[in-house]
């Protein structure tokens, strides 16, 4: 393997980020998983800057995204992924609690690639991010680098 | 002006323009008979005008014509006649326009009655005047000196003056009333147009103060309106907020009892692994009661479409989401023929999706359970929906319980259920203009009506 493209798990409930990682632990793609806390971290991963000046360049194989997250929310960071020409490429999952249907309707507005409301049984939701880990982060093939 | 109040703006401008259209035609007549009497008085007094240079005309035609007769006596010299002939010749004029204008003065007797004596004296005169050319002058010469026809001649004068001064008595007392219908007019006038200005003030006072209620019944209602949307939007945002922030800790429970069951392993007795599931279930459990509730609120908010509905396509779908191949019990179906009702389908279809998981979840322990649906159609204008089955049935003093939010009959451990399915059924069918009710008996089963209106008056 030459490079591994990581997968970005976008969540602020540290509990729920624990929890996705161990259930992409018992599927072993978990050491891909590279977890931001808000929005703005996000965004500063997706640019490399801030914390992550120093990182390989180089866009993550799929972006799990919840909603309601500190300082930037997920649908803006959906927006501008989606507005930006070198981002706009990755799948954007919006991984989250809510079955609003406004947030629904708004999400794949603005181009997200699939909608995924985590179930409150862990066995569900473990097999929902295994699902969404493997299909993403494995199986679909990601568009081509600098395309 | 209470009984004013009660009027709507409509019946109050027509009352307003009706009053005034009245005033005005009152006025209007009553001016219209002073004027009348006005104009009457003046063409009467034209007449009597007349009359009087009339009777003065005959007078002094009368008084030459004697004189000259006199002198003829007197001398025998015809020349004197002349007066005489000319008024012989002017009596049948003279007649017809003392006629004419007795009409209008109402002096008709004293008229004729002069008309007679200007006749008797001509009539004299004439005997006078042959007696002188057949007897001679000394015949006639006693009568020339005082004048054959004295007598009647001061009769005439006496009854002339007399007309005359009737005539000018009448044309006084005439003037006087003309004078007092003049004023009168104008006070009518003037009363009409003050008594218009005061309608046509009332009528721009009720428009007035109509249009002023108008705006601040509009303007309360925009703010209730405003309260209204504000209230609805802090329901949703709190309703998002259940939505989302109440799941996470949920998920928390049964996620870290989850791995910790895992983690654990083998050092957990079964004790121990009894409560931890213990605790996932209840999260479970709680889970569905968020859902079902979340459900149960977006019934009541959601904008409700208005389309028709296939009920016998409706309840193929559902009894197939059901999932009965699950189902330990092969369940026996009578579906009866079931019509299109106007609504909303996917309110609908969550309607029966609850009324038959329930007639599934409490036949469940029958050998032989069995679900009829049918419908009937009443004179009403709505049609009724039942389903009925042959399952645990309920104790009919709880019925009104039945479809409240939260109230369950059965024991968790019986049946499961958040209490919330049948709560959602009576909101769906009460913002479609319908009914709910049911009828069971204790092991007996049950059976679940919902009534729809077949016109649409759905809020």
């Amino acid at each position: 393997m030459t490079t591994v493209k990581p997968i970005l798990l976008a969540e602020d409930n540290p509990r729920d980020a624990e929890l996705a990682l161990a259930a992409m632990e018992e599927h072993h793609i978990a050491d891909k998983v590279v977890v931001c806390h808000d929005g703005a971290e996000v965004l500063d991963y997706l640019y490399c800057r801030g914390a992550y000046k120093s990182r390989e360049c180089g866009n993550p194989v799929v972006v799990f995204l919840d909603l309601k997250m500190p300082k930037v929310d997920g649908i803006e960071v959906l927006r501008t992924i989606k507005n930006d020409v070198n981002l706009k490429p990755i799948p954007v999952v919006m991984l989250t609690s809510s079955r609003e249907e406004r947030d629904l309707a708004q999400s794949y507005a603005l181009g997200a690639n699939a909608y995924v409301v985590k179930p409150v049984e862990f066995q569900q939701f473990i097999s929902a991010v295994k699902e969404l880990g493997v299909f993403w982060g494995v199986l679909n093939e990601p568009p081509p680098e600098g395309s | 002006m209470s009984w004013i109040s009660q009027w709507s703006i409509e019946q109050r401008v027509l009352a307003g323009f009706g009053l005034v259209f009245l005033g005005i035609l009152v006025i209007s007549v009553m001016s219209y008979r002073n004027t009348a009497v006005v104009v009457k008085n003046s063409r009467l007094d034209t007449s009597s005008h007349e009359l009087v240079q009339l009777l003065g005309s005959i007078e002094e035609a009368l008084i030459a014509a004697e004189s000259g007769h006199r002198r003829y006596l007197v001398t025998g010299d015809e020349s004197y006649l002349k007066a005489y002939r000319g008024l012989v010749e002017q009596m049948p004029e003279f007649s017809r326009y003392l006629e004419a204008l007795a009409g209008l003065s109402g002096q008709q007797a004293r008229i004729t009655q002069l008309d007679q004596l200007i006749r008797q004296q001509l009539d004299i005169e004439t005997q006078a005047i042959s007696q002188r050319v057949t007897q001679g002058a000394e015949a006639v010469r006693h009568l020339a000196l005082p004048g054959v026809a004295k007598r009647e001649l001061d009769d005439i004068h006496r009854l002339i003056a007399d007309l005359e001064s009737s005539e000018q008595q009448s044309t006084r007392t005439r003037v006087l009333q003309s004078a007092g219908t003049t004023r009168s007019t104008i006070a009518l006038l003037a009363l009409g147009a003050v008594l218009q200005l005061v309608l046509l003030g009332s009528v721009y006072f009720l428009i007035h103060h109509d249009i002023t209620n108008r705006r601040r019944v509009a303007a309360e209602l925009r703010r209730q309106g405003e309260l209204l949307q504000a209230a609805n939007k802090e329901l949703e945002a709190f309703s998002y907020s259940v939505s989302h922030d109440l799941r996470a800790p949920l998920r928390h429970i049964d996620g870290y009892a989850a791995l910790l069951s895992k983690t654990a392993g083998e050092a957990l007795n079964d004790k121990a692994r009894r409560y931890l599931d213990t605790i996932s279930d209840s999260a479970k459990q709680m889970g569905q009661l968020i859902d079902d509730l979340l459900v149960f609120s977006r019934m009541g908010r959601q904008e409700m479409l208005h389309s028709t509905v296939n009920l016998n396509q409706l309840i193929k779908t559902v009894i197939h989401d059901l999932r009965l191949d699950l189902q330990a019990n092969t369940i026996s179906w009578t579906i009866g023929s079931l019509p299109d009702v106007p609504g909303d389908p996917a309110m609908l279809r969550q309607v029966f999706m609850n009324l038959l998981s329930n007639a599934v979840k409490f036949t469940a322990t029958r050998p032989k359970p069995r679900i009829e649906i049918g419908a009937s159609r009443d004179t009403g204008g709505e049609v009724t929906v039942f389903v009925r089955d042959n399952g645990v049935g309920f104790d009919m003093q709880y019925v009104n319980k039945l479809f409240g939010v939260f109230q369950r009959l059965h024991r968790n451990d019986e049946f499961e259920g958040t209490g919330i399915g049948l709560a959602n059924v009576r909101r769906i069918i009460h913002r479609h203009g319908g009914r709910t009710w049911a009828e069971g008996a204790i092991d007996q089963g049950a059976t679940f009506y919902v009534s729809l209106p077949l016109k649409r008056t759905s809020s």
